[in-house]
């Protein structure tokens, strides 16, 4: 069993779940939002994405769905390249929650309605169209309406909700999906200091009991070394640096060109969202 | 002011003087036919009381009429709406449906009534299918663009989930565009009702029958009771949907108020 392959790269892909070799993204022609992205991102890992607004940060997590196609490059998620019209890679969907930045909740609907959409790949078509849910999907969604802190409000109207609310709805609905990556866009961003670390606490719990991947994008790096087990910076559509926490060092894992403190200069001074 | 702006409205007056007489549109005629205003409203007042109950039956089959051509109108309409969205299918889908929906709306409901009369006969079912016709055209291309402008945050967050198409009408489309709906339902509703009250014009049932007739006789005084009949129950029916949509859309739109 001491045998190995000339390179490490197949130790490297059976931990990683998500693996980018070179991806560059472009909305146009003219123009690249990502370049040359290479990243590696670790089963039940907390990993952060840092940059400030229009560095391409969401475009990563729409390539890592599938919801947009690299223009260059390789993805693999689990194993298989993402791509919406892949039957395959479908079934990979229904496991991979995505939070987008508006969290894309259905206002009109009750809150155990909006959760119950990560239900619905496990419901047939007839069931769906009829809004028939198992008991057991029922339960199960009410159990993880509790678990993210919104007990005896699953009757209610998302629009009456407050702004941590909904998140925390937005995250209910991916958790039911049972996913194995969650990919959340800056939700915590718009939201005051105290209520930003409430719902990152409860992402964190999740992510720890569930045993999941979590990939968060986040504009404060502070914010994004407190939880994540590593942080990706992204400048301009390039990753300038990649760091972790350590005890209470950061480490750099990348030989980026910029010292911690220029780091964090870099995203201070700029309270706006 | 200055002279292009006063040669643009001069040019725009004196347009409407040369259509004016090209149509035969003469205000002397106005005039001169005054008199005859009084003559009328002096016969309206003399309102024979005893026709009350023939308006009112009159006017329930009119309101059923425009009942049953709502409801089956709005719900031919829903599915093609769907298959009419841009956002929901591809071009060789929505190009023919809606190509399909701007013929129907093409004729007034007064013309598809004739046509109906000539194919299913005299009466009241005439009616109906002239205003399930317009009802179709009608909310079908309101209620497509009221799909076409769901938000895109809800379609891509439950598109990303890998949900199927149905699944996201179901649960996206479907919620996102209800208030619309309802708005839309509501105003067609209340227009079926003034649209079937004059169908009867050509003799596609329904309580306009007797208004044409009466005033084909001259006597307004009976004709004014039935008039009155529909002038009451439109504002019964606008003030019904006032208050649906007070209830209903109001509220859910702005999103404000809390009930606890």
């Amino acid at each position: 069993m001491q045998e190995q392959k000339g390179s490490s790269s197949p130790s490297i892909s059976t931990l990683s779940i998500v693996q980018m070799n070179d991806i560059s993204a472009s909305y146009d022609s003219k123009s690249y939002v990502l370049k040359d992205i290479r990243m590696s991102i670790h089963r039940g890992s907390n990993y952060a994405i840092v940059g400030q607004s229009g560095s391409g940060k969401s475009t990563l997590l729409r390539l890592i769905n599938g919801m947009m196609n690299p223009s260059k490059g390789k993805i693999m998620v689990d194993y298989q390249t993402p791509s919406t019209s892949d039957k395959k890679f479908k079934s990979l969907m229904h496991k991979i929650g995505y939070i987008p930045q508006n969290l894309g909740l259905i206002k009109n609907s009750t809150v155990l309605e909006n959760v119950l959409i990560g239900a619905l790949p496990r419901v047939s078509g007839f069931n769906s169209f009829f809004k028939k849910f198992s008991d057991v999907e029922i339960d199960n969604a009410k159990k993880i309406i509790k678990q993210v802190g919104l007990e005896g409000k699953a009757e209610r109207k998302v629009y009456m909700l407050s702004g941590g609310e909904k998140r925390r709805v937005a995250i209910a609905r991916a958790l039911v999906q049972k996913p194995e990556i969650i990919l959340a866009d800056e939700i915590v961003s718009e939201l005051d200091h105290v209520t930003a670390r409430e719902i990152m606490d409860v992402l964190a719990e999740a992510q720890a009991t569930m045993n999941l991947t979590a990939i968060m994008v986040h504009h404060d790096l502070q914010l994004a070394l407190e939880y994540a087990d590593r942080v990706a910076v992204i400048k301009e559509g390039e990753k300038i640096l990649e760091i972790g926490v350590e005890g209470d060092k950061i480490v750099d894992f990348q030989s980026g060109n910029y010292t911690q403190r220029e780091i964090l200069e870099m995203f201070s001074g700029e309270p706006e969202e | 002011m200055n002279q292009k702006n006063n040669l643009i409205i001069g040019l725009i007056i004196a347009g409407v003087v040369v259509m004016s007489a090209n149509v035969d549109a003469d205000p002397r005629d106005f005039v001169e036919g005054l008199p005859n205003i009084g003559i009328m409203l002096q016969e309206i007042t003399e309102v024979d009381s005893s026709l009350f109950v023939t308006a009112l039956w009159a006017m329930l089959e009119t309101i059923q009429m425009a009942f049953i051509g709502t409801v089956v109108g709005v719900a031919i309409a829903l599915p093609l709406s769907l298959l009419a969205a841009r956002n929901l299918n591809r071009k060789f889908v929505y190009v023919p449906i809606r190509a399909l929906l701007a013929a129907t709306r093409t004729f007034p409901s007064i013309l598809w009534a004739i046509l109906f009369v000539i194919i299913v006969g005299l009466g009241p079912f005439a009616g109906v299918l002239a205003i399930i016709m317009y009802t179709v055209g009608f909310i079908a291309k309101l209620q497509y663009e009221a799909i076409e402008a769901v938000d895109a945050d809800p379609m891509d967050a439950v598109g990303a989930i890998g949900v199927s198409k149905l699944q996201l009408i179901r649960f996206v489309v479907l919620p996102e565009s209800a208030s619309h709906l309802l708005s839309q339902i509501l105003y067609i509703f209340d227009y079926n009702i003034r649209q079937t009250s004059i169908l009867g014009l050509v003799g596609a049932g329904g309580i306009g029958f007797y208004i044409i007739n009466y005033i084909k006789f001259f006597e307004y005084g009976k004709a004014a009771v039935f008039m009155l009949v529909v002038l009451v129950t439109v504002l019964i029916i606008d003030w019904v949907s006032v208050r649906i949509r007070d209830k209903y859309i109001v509220k859910s739109q702005r999103g404000m108020q809390v009930k606890v």
